[in-house]
């Protein structure tokens, strides 16, 4: 089983998916080591993925009939049989970035992103409200998060999507 | 341009979540607003606040006020994908562009400037406009 770990910078992602114990991927990693990028997005920092590359990369790193965790807020883009999308409230959200040294712009623009259901609508638009399966991290451990996740992939947990609401964090 | 032509332009702020669609039309400069409206308060339930059928009637009313403060153009810019809960693309932002023309708005320059979530990483732009 292919499980996406997906969700804005900051949600909690790498932290949750250092306590699971299924093989994980860590996608932004693969991308940097891997050059499986197109361009150089410089205002941000950032490497533009090949969406191609990198899901043929994962394809030679996956074994059939193993459940692997593909962790990174990229990897709702790629297929999957269930979608982990974490959640958190958008100022607790820039806090957890800012202290991690990340630039306010770019908790700033995470921030605003999470306020939007950015990943979520991705997630729901490419894999269906079906396989997507939400979690808000905002107040909880990053245990009580993974044991969450367990709950996923063992099946004792329902598709959800659309459970939280941070559109008061938005500043239109 | 001359200054009446300057005076008649506005920007349409929309704001689409998955939960919700919020739509504020602020000046030329973005400064003052001149009219806002959400989902939640044209429909009654929750899960209607992101339909197209929403925005097209938060841009009805918004068309008029707009009107009435002697604006007749609008420049848009939308934030975010806005919710669709089945695979079928059509975020309540292009409804209610729609609607906004219907009313009779002129509709200027459509930019999405939906902010992007990024890492050292970032997803390829998904422009729909
Ligand atoms: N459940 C949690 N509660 C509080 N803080 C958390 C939690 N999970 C992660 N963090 C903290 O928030 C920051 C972002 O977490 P990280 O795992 O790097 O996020 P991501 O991988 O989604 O970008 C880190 O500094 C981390 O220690
Ligand atoms: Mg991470």
């Amino acid at each position: 089983m292919r499980v996406a770990l997906t969700g804005t910078p900051g949600t909690g992602k790498t932290t949750a998916s250092e306590r699971l114990p299924y093989p994980t991927l860590h996608l932004n990693d693969a991308v940097r080591e891997h050059d499986l990028w197109t361009e150089e997005d410089t205002d941000r920092d950032s490497l533009v993925v090949d969406v191609d590359a990198l899901a043929a990369w994962v394809d030679d790193h996956v074994e059939a009939g193993e459940t692997v965790v593909l962790e990174s807020h990229l990897a709702h883009l790629l297929d999957a049989d269930r979608v982990v999308v974490l959640r958190c409230r958008p100022d607790v959200l820039e806090s957890r970035l800012r202290e991690r040294g990340e630039s306010d712009a770019k908790a700033a623009e995470n921030s605003e992103s999470e306020a939007l259901d950015v990943v979520l609508s991705e997630s729901v638009q490419r894999h269906g409200e079906e396989r997507v399966y939400e979690i808000d991290t905002t107040e909880r451990t990053p245990e009580d998060v993974a044991a969450e996740i367990e709950a996923v992939v063992d099946g004792d947990r329902e598709p959800s999507a659309g459970t939280v609401d941070f559109t008061d964090y938005l500043h239109p | 341009m001359s200054e009446s032509d300057e005076d008649r332009w506005g920007i349409a702020h929309i704001h689409a979540s998955f939960n919700n669609t919020l739509m504020t039309v602020t000046d030329q400069t973005g400064a003052e607003t001149v009219a806002k409206s959400s989902g939640g308060s044209v429909v009654k339930q929750n899960r209607d606040e992101a339909s197209p059928y929403a925005a097209m009637q938060m841009a009805d009313a918004i068309a008029e006020e707009v009107k009435a403060a002697g604006i007749t153009k609008l420049h848009v810019r939308i934030r975010g994908p806005g919710g669709n809960r089945t695979k079928s693309p059509g975020p309540g932002a292009q409804a209610a562009i729609r609607a906004l023309a219907r009313a009779g708005i002129e509709i200027g320059r459509i930019e999405d400037v939906t902010p992007l979530p990024h890492d050292g990483t970032r997803a390829p732009k998904n422009r729909r406009f």
